[in-house]
């Protein structure tokens, strides 16, 4: 096995980043806006007695989208859950060491996971859509935050999935099962359910990697389309989505962030070995 | 070349003889199945007829009916699966749901297996000296208890085996919408079982509409018509049980009417279950 160089990450890294990004793309933008939407400090997860994740450090910034690639159990599906906090559904899971969703502490006894998932929204691997119908899969999600009309909730469904790109292929379905839809749409079912909900933040753990070539592409234009409203966080195992939709990539490997930088110069220049080799395809 | 054809021709023989076992050991549980079900035919179907259902057991000699035991089975039926299916869907909710890392789950699933299979005449004892040595008589409540205690193992171990097939992706898509537990349990996880709990049910009642031994113990028989909980009642499988056993050949052959009406209901639940079943298979 390879020795992997650990990297401390300084917690300053991020005004670097912005100018260098601003830089590399010749963008115009100050670099203030890629203001920071969550910040992760020496943050170590534990599955019963196995160390999953390792001092990770990392700011994502808000508006962008960041990806976090890296080979098979390397930890980048976990470090997606404990951003809203769903690994907490199983006993024997724990987190410990800071993350702040803009400035708040995410783990504080104040912070109900239940109003955080309301701000960080999640979608899965697998299309999940509820044994209901396509209207009360997306009201779903927003009655647990909101009283609505009727005529508002039927508003705010259309709106999500207008914002899902789903809206044409389904607003004479509303009242069919979701289970009935195809994959692919199934699969902008459960972002539009996501969204639905209003967050802040859209955690997607490989939302496309279960789908077709032609509901993928749409899925990676969808993520382009929302990272100007969501700051938007996505796993995924193929390089090349990762450096077509992202800003930032991050690359982990055994539980630790190898490198985190923006998507061009990590995958163009790459500061470590270790990203290197892997996104060049010698392991992973 | 010549060991090859004997070790095809060796084989054939094998396939043969196994297919021929197979074939015979099926017939052979058929034969007996086939046979009960034409006895039953036979000796009930002459005597099924409108006063079977329009008159009450009559004294040896007279003409008369089922009437008071078809309704005293629905009524004791009836109370078995109101106290048993609540009670059966809770635990097993607890066991899918809540109590999955609780040590107390291992318990109570191992004695709900006991209980399962455990010869109902001890349910009708333990009822007998729980209620009615306590009330001081025999009573359709009584019998109603002892039919959910049969009952109720039954609901939890397929409502339990159902809702575990329903996959944690979809708990975790409901949870990371910031539905709380309950809701997730209610809305989610229950919609997406519904018809397996209900083929669950439906086995219950199938299994406790045929019940003889706890009933003999606790709702006894009545010669007339009553509707009162607290008194005993009459039911199809003690008055088959009591008939059959007479000198009289008018008993007999309401026996036999009772019999087949019994086996016809049980026939139409399992049907019915097995539907449903299907439904779930081919549905999702």
């Amino acid at each position: 096995m390879t020795e992997i160089p650990t990297l401390t990450y300084p917690n300053g890294l991020h005004a670097t980043q912005g100018s260098q990004r601003g830089a590399l793309h010749g963008l115009t933008r100050p670099t203030a806006v890629s203001d920071t939407k969550i910040a992760v400090r020496e943050l170590d997860f534990h599955y019963g007695g196995y160390q999953a994740l390792k001092g990770i450090s990392l700011d994502i910034p808000a508006r962008q989208v960041t990806a976090f690639i890296g080979p098979s159990g390397c930890g980048k599906s976990t470090l997606l859950r404990v951003f809203n906090r769903i690994y907490e559904l199983y006993p024997g899971q724990r987190a410990s060491g800071s993350v702040q969703l803009d400035g708040g502490d995410i783990f504080a006894r104040e912070q109900h996971p239940n109003q955080l998932r309301a701000k960080v929204g999640m979608v899965f691997q697998q299309p999940t859509p509820f044994p209901m119908t396509v209207y009360d899969n997306i009201a779903f999600g927003v009655r647990m935050y909101e009283r609505l009309s009727r005529a508002r909730m039927a508003e705010r469904v259309e709106w999500a999935l207008r914002k899902a790109a789903l809206w044409d292929e389904v607003k004479d379905k509303l009242r069919q099962t979701g289970t009935a839809l195809s994959g692919g749409q199934q699969q902008r079912l459960c972002i539009a359910r996501a969204i639905a909900v209003k967050p802040e933040v859209l955690l997607l753990d490989e939302p496309a990697s279960a789908l077709d070539p032609v509901s993928t592409l749409k899925i990676e234009e969808l993520i382009t389309e929302l990272k100007r409203d969501y700051t938007i966080a996505v796993v995924t195992h193929n390089m090349q989505q990762a450096a077509r939709v992202s800003d930032y990539t991050a690359f982990m490997y055994l539980g630790e962030l190898i490198e985190f930088g923006d998507t061009r110069t990590l995958f163009t220049q790459p500061a470590q070995q270790a990203t290197e080799d892997y996104i060049t395809g010698r392991f992973g | 070349m010549r060991a090859a054809v004997d070790l095809f021709v060796r084989r054939r023989m094998v396939n043969a003889l196994n297919l021929g076992l197979a074939v015979a050991a099926t017939l052979f549980g058929l034969f007996w199945l086939v046979w009960l079900l034409w006895t039953l035919l036979a000796n009930g179907l002459p005597w099924l007829n409108l006063t079977v259902f329009t008159q009450i057991t009559p004294p040896p000699g007279s003409a008369g009916g089922l009437r008071n035991a078809i309704v005293g089975s629905l009524m004791v039926t009836a109370i078995g699966v109101a106290l048993g299916t609540p009670l059966g869907i809770l635990a097993a909710t607890y066991l899918s749901e809540f109590g999955r890392a609780s040590r107390l789950t291992p318990v109570v699933r191992f004695v709900n297996d006991i209980l399962l299979s455990a010869p109902s005449i001890i349910l009708g004892v333990f009822v007998y000296e729980v209620v009615v040595l306590r009330m001081g008589h025999f009573s359709a409540l009584a019998g109603g208890l002892a039919l959910a205690l049969i009952m109720l193992p039954v609901v939890v171990r397929t409502t339990e085996d159902m809702l575990r097939l329903v996959p944690d992706r979809m708990r975790e898509a409901a949870a990371a919408l910031g539905a709380p537990r309950w809701k997730v349990v209610t809305l989610v996880v229950y919609r997406a079982a519904r018809a397996g709990i209900v083929t669950g049910i439906l086995l219950g009642l199938a299994r406790i509409s045929g019940e003889t031994a706890p009933l003999l113990f606790t709702a006894l028989n009545n010669q007339f018509d009553s509707t009162s909980l607290d008194k005993p009642i009459a039911n199809l499988p003690v008055v088959i049980f009591q008939f059959a056993m007479s000198p009289y050949a008018d008993w007999h052959h309401l026996a036999w009417a009772g019999a087949l009406l019994i086996t016809l209901a049980i026939l139409l639940l399992n049907i019915l279950a097995r539907l449903l079943l299907r439904a779930i298979r081919s549905g999702r």
